[in-house]
């Protein structure tokens, strides 16, 4: 986030920061609100107001328990950009602070963390929810840590291959020759430079948590009902994709612009951090 | 140059792709014929008739084995592999007469020996077993022995005039121990295969006794991964018969390729409250939440409407057990609720967790439904999903949880509806205890004047029902779509998919 | 050479170790989430005698750890174990399920590399464009489309619109190859869509960095042509990132098609891996996790060789 205050913004940058935070825009405005505000209360059913389309009082429509798909969108809002935000954080931690050692020093540093990183990644995440719901009981906090177990080996992967890359170059080796400290090499020459690396990366973490946590809503793991993420919505609404589209179409849109805000603000920062690294 | 080569060859090559999937797919549709598909969502698992627990393993195998007796579609027990039964005075025992000229599906003659085999294997009463009866049941058998005039004599350790309906066990042949991988019935279809994952296959039992039946040559069980793929399977084609569909997903189904047959389950959806726990174990409190309740919604909302009230443990469809007097005893009233509540010493509600089997729809939905209703009274109902496994283990034999939806399901015999509420039942999984109620099921299996009978069910119904031992939600009809190039379908009252019956419609 | 034997050495031991781990993970988790088979099987309607007769049937009533020697001592002499719950052999049992999840793989890995190639390669030809830019806003489009959304968007329009392919229709390749392959496409498709994007954004922006390198700009003035300087200079630098990508989407692809299979209703690996979950069967689970990460970690193990030839920077040790 830092970069986006550099003067020399290219006009490609600033497309897709308009782009990218207009779509984002929407989200996080819907999450908002909800927070203080929603049309009904996103968990009140009515059995006399069932699969209603989209209309006046209810321009989301109702789903088919009588809810206002309005005000269940924008509370899913919350649990989506909660749960993938934190997922990846953790993610992005374990990750990094195994992934830089791991590429940096080699040898059996760098084996032992990659036999386990592979192991988990070999893992099956689902088995993986299964056992940290049945130990801790199902939460969204528990689903959060699992999901950032299940991701964190990725990060590490791309900071390893990143970082045997970075230190070869010569003022990481200059850097070493005059005796500077490994942590200080890592934690300030060598990250800053992974970040580019990092941040596609994180996008793709970020739509890849939402997919998952989708996934394990399908087991019932992810978020507990009535509450509802964008992919949990969706997983409960695929049998009415023919009767009541509006059911898939909101969360979906909201999903697909989440997803794709996100993309292009990391495509902005990727351009001008391209461009920062040659002046 | 080049994307002028490019081009066409694409197009061809799609063209080509075209072609191939009409020649693959439209080929291999397999529902011609005399076959018939059945869609199912449970992986099947055991096919021995007396270890067979699982409804969705039941289902199947009605079609494979046949006991002494037998369901038809209404419920009522029809003599099958017996001609008839003498039942002694003080119901200890049962002679049955056997059917002459049956056959097993291995060419090999029925006769009383295969019935005496059968019917101790079943009640754990062969040298090799160690006492413990494979049908449950069936464990108050004493001994089984062939008479002289080729009857089978039964003999039970107490009388009981509630057993006819467990001699539907199935017969297989004398000494044979192999129904597992290889079974081997008199119904009127064999066992071809089973692939796990996929489908169990049927076929057509040439010899069977009942002549002109049945109609099929093939019947394939198709595992569905679940209840929406098996929809989408159903649309496509691939699959005739699906049972257990709800209402708004069987509306979505082409009227004119599909019939939607819609009947009563015999099944009970229970609001389960454990009755051990605080502060579901204080009677005013486990009424307020009957009274919260509004069972038409819950009905509306996860059956779109095809469902039956219930107000207690039996369903209607159990015909003269079920007491009608208690219809409507607690219909919805939001201020007696909280008004009990405030007795108890709750007026500001309290909260609690509703545990679910994440895999059934309609009770998640229904714990949904649920959540929302309470909130009226001030009950914050947390819902909290597991998975199968998880659920038998800590809800089911565990009891440790607060409170749950399931179905329970029974014979069509009112003994076994109500089997579990005596306090030392294994069903017995909300924890109710009465001991009027334990006295009463005691009484039931010696009386044999039907008249009598009833009105002791009718008693402890009304037991359960005041002591608000849970909340009895609804009857969910059972939805089955039936493709209109077959008949002769029917839904039984109970987990059962007779295909013996059902033939191609004939133009 | 002596180096390489070494570093494939140490390569191999790494992969034994990892499925030791895995296995040993797959026990942890067995040891603490509650269930059991006999009693999934059997259902709530059946008493506890009955489920304590057919745990004894499977030989349940071993403890665990037990169950676990016996299973890792069968997997050293190549014998994987018999499913409690399907009482088969696990090979079996995955070899029936392996041409869904192999066959499915190796179509969407096919489609993603057929399709993303040469967009990115046209993309990347003149960033910036019109017909860059609108590669990369579908691209970025279908990568946020969740694969069951376009599992289901897919069967709307080739069984309501086209009437092209009955869902649900599996034909084993022994039966039927042609059909076998048609009734994977549209699957595999599914799979596929997002990864395309992935491996598309990937490829153009690595190419597009390797393009305004110091010796892609020295070649252009020696006179090459665009297209030799991408085969012989652009594409082999770009394969590194590249490589590491297509291992990564292809084990997603693997461990990730089980939506695409509950939609599509295909007997596949994932499915199995549900089903061995749900009926706590443990041989089972064990035998296709060990399988799975088999191959994921030999993608991996190939990847990182594949990784070293083509960049001398990453040294072998």
């Amino acid at each position: 986030m830092v970069s986006t205050k550099t003067k020399n913004r290219s006009p490609e940058a600033s497309a897709f920061y308009t782009a990218g935070l207009i779509l984002l825009g929407i989200v996080v405005t819907a999450f908002v609100i909800s927070l203080f505000w929603t049309p009904y209360s996103p968990d009140a059913t009515d059995a006399t107001a069932k699969l209603l389309a989209p209309c006046a009082e209810h321009p989301f429509g109702t789903d088919n328990f009588g809810r206002d798909v309005l005000s269940r969108v924008m509370s899913a809002s919350k649990y989506t950009i909660y749960i993938s935000a934190a997922g990846v954080a953790i993610a992005l931690i374990l990750g990094t602070i195994a992934g830089i050692p791991a590429g940096y020093f080699g040898g059996y540093i760098d084996k032992g963390i990659m036999l386990l990183g592979n192991s988990i990644m070999c893992f099956p995440g689902i088995l993986l929810a299964l056992v940290a719901v049945a130990v801790f009981g199902a939460s969204v906090t528990n689903v959060i840590w699992a999901l950032g177990l299940v991701f964190a080996p990725t990060f590490a992967r791309v900071c390893r291959v990143g970082t045997m890359e970075i230190k070869e170059l010569d003022y990481i080796t200059h850097a070493r020759v005059m005796g500077v400290k490994p942590y200080r090499i890592m934690g300030f020459h060598i990250f800053p430079n992974l970040v580019p690396q990092l941040l596609p990366a994180t996008v793709i973490g970020l739509a890849n948590m939402t997919l998952f946590e989708s996934g394990m809503s399908y087991l019932g793991l992810g978020v507990q009902p009535p509450d509802a993420s964008f992919g949990k919505m969706l997983s409960d609404s695929q049998a009415y994709i023919r009767v009541a589209p509006w059911l898939v179409i909101f969360p979906a849109l909201m999903l697909v612009f989440y997803i794709l805000g996100l993309y292009f603000i990391s495509e902005g920062l990727r351009v001008n951090l391209a461009k920062g690294g040659k002046r | 140059m080049r994307s002028k080569i490019i081009k066409p060859a694409i197009a061809a090559l799609a063209l080509g792709l075209a072609f191939t999937s009409f020649a693959g797919c439209t080929r291999k549709l397999g529902n011609v014929d005399n076959n018939a598909v059945v869609g199912i969502t449970q992986e099947p698992g055991i096919f021995d008739p007396h270890t067979v627990v699982a409804a969705g393993d039941r289902e199947i195998i009605f079609n494979v084995y046949e006991g002494l007796y037998k369901y038809d579609s209404k419920g009522s027990l029809n003599p099958c592999l017996a001609t008839d039964v003498a039942i002694s005075d003080d119901a200890s025992v049962y002679t049955f007469t056997i059917r002459e000229g049956v056959k097993f599906h291995d060419g090999s003659d029925f006769d009383a020996a295969d019935v005496v085999y059968s019917l101790k294997r079943a009640a754990g009463l062969l040298d090799n077993q160690d006492g413990v009866a494979l049908v449950g049941e069936l464990d108050s058998i004493k001994d089984v022995k062939a008479t002289a005039e080729g009857k089978v004599e039964v003999t039970l350790e107490a009388g009981n005039t509630e057993l006819l309906s467990y001699f539907t066990t199935g017969i297989i042949p004398e000494n044979y121990d192999n129904c597992q991988a290889a079974p081997v019935g008199t119904g009127p279809f064999k066992f071809d295969s089973y692939n796990p994952g996929q489908n169990v296959i049927l076929v057509k039992n040439d010899n069977y006794w009942q002549k002109g039946l049945p109609y099929l040559d093939k019947v394939t069980f198709k595992v569905c991964a679940d209840m929406d793929a098996g929809l989408t399977e159903l649309a496509s084609g691939s699959i005739d018969i699906f049972p257990y569909l709800t209402t708004d997903r069987a509306n979505q189904l082409d009227k004119a390729k599909y019939n939607i047959l819609s009947n009563g389950s015999n099944m009970v959806q229970i609001f389960a409250l454990n009755n051990a726990v605080e502060p579901l174990n204080d009677l005013k409190v486990r009424q307020a939440i009957n009274y919260a309740v509004s069972r038409k919604d819950i009905i509306s909302v996860t059956m779109d409407g095809a469902g039956v009230e219930l107000t207690t443990a039996m369903s209607p469809a159990m015909g003269s057990y079920y007491d009608t007097s208690l219809d409507g005893t607690y219909s919805q009233d939001i201020e007696k609720a909280k008004a009990l509540l405030a007795e108890a010493g709750y007026e500001n509600g309290f909260n609690i967790t509703c545990t679910v089997p994440s895999s059934y729809l309609i009770h998640v939905n229904t714990a949904v439904e649920l959540a929302s209703e309470l909130k009226a009274v001030g009950i914050n109902m947390e819902i909290k999903q597991v998975d199968w496994a998880t659920w038998l283990d800590t809800v089911y034999t565990g009891r440790q949880y607060e409170t749950t939806v399931i179905a329970l399901t029974s014979d069509y015999a009112p003994y076994d509806v109500l089997d579990r509420y005596q306090s030392t039942a294994s069903g017995n999984f909300i924890n109710y205890k009465n001991d009027k109620v334990d006295e009463l099921m005691a009484k039931i299996p010696t009386i044999s004047d039907t008249k009598q009978k009833t009105e002791l069910y009718h008693q402890v119904l009304k037991l359960l029902t005041d002591d608000a031992c849970s909340v009895y939600l609804q009857d969910p009809a059972t939805i089955t779509a039936v493709s209109t190039r077959l008949e002769g379908y029917s839904v039984y009252p109970m987990y059962v998919q007779d295909m013996s019956q059902v033939k191609p419609v004939t133009k | 050479m002596q180096g390489k034997t070494g570093y494939f050495v140490g390569k191999l031991i790494e992969l034994v170790v990892t499925l030791f781990l895995v296995s040993l993970l797959v026990f942890i988790a067995f040891a603490i989430i509650p269930g059991d088979t006999a009693r999934v099987m059997l259902g709530p309607d059946a008493t506890e005698a009955q489920v304590e007769l057919l745990r004894q049937q499977m030989g349940l009533d071993k403890p665990l750890i037990v169950r676990y020697f016996t299973w890792l001592f069968g997997i050293i002499t190549f014998n994987p174990g018999t499913s409690y719950a399907y009482n088969m052999s696990v090979g079996t049992l995955i070899a029936q399920r392996l041409p869904v999840t192999l066959g499915m793989s190796v179509f969407a890995m096919l489609m993603v590399i057929a399709i993303s190639y040469p967009l990115a390669v046209l993309s990347a030809r003149r960033p910036g464009r019109i017909g860059d830019q609108i590669c990369s806003v579908i691209g970025h489009v279908l990568f946020a489309i969740p694969p069951y959304v376009a599992s289901l968007l897919l069967i709307l329009l080739a069984s309501s619109l086209f009437r092209l392919i009955t869902v649900g229709t599996y034909v084993k390749p022994s039966d039927d190859f042609l059909a076998y392959v048609v009734c994977l496409l549209l699957p595999s498709f599914a799979v596929a869509l997002p990864k395309i994007a992935m491996s598309f954004k990937f490829l153009r922006s690595s190419i597009i960095e390797q393009r305004s390198s110091d010796y892609v700009r020295t070649s252009k003035s020696h006179g090459l042509s665009d297209l030799k300087i991408l085969i012989r200079h652009v594409l082999p630098n770009s394969n590194v990132s590249s490589i590491t990508i297509i291992s990564i989407i292809l084990s997603d692809i693997l461990g990730g098609s089980l939506i695409v299979e509950q939609v599509f209703n295909l007997p596949g690996l994932g499915r199995l891996l549900l089903a061995a979950i749900s009926r706590r069967d443990f041989p089972l689970l064990s035998g296709i996790v060990f399988y799975l990460a088999f191959i994921t970690v030999l993608l991996y193990f190939l990847s990182d060789i594949a990784a070293a030839i083509s960049d001398p920077r990453i040294r072998l040790k």
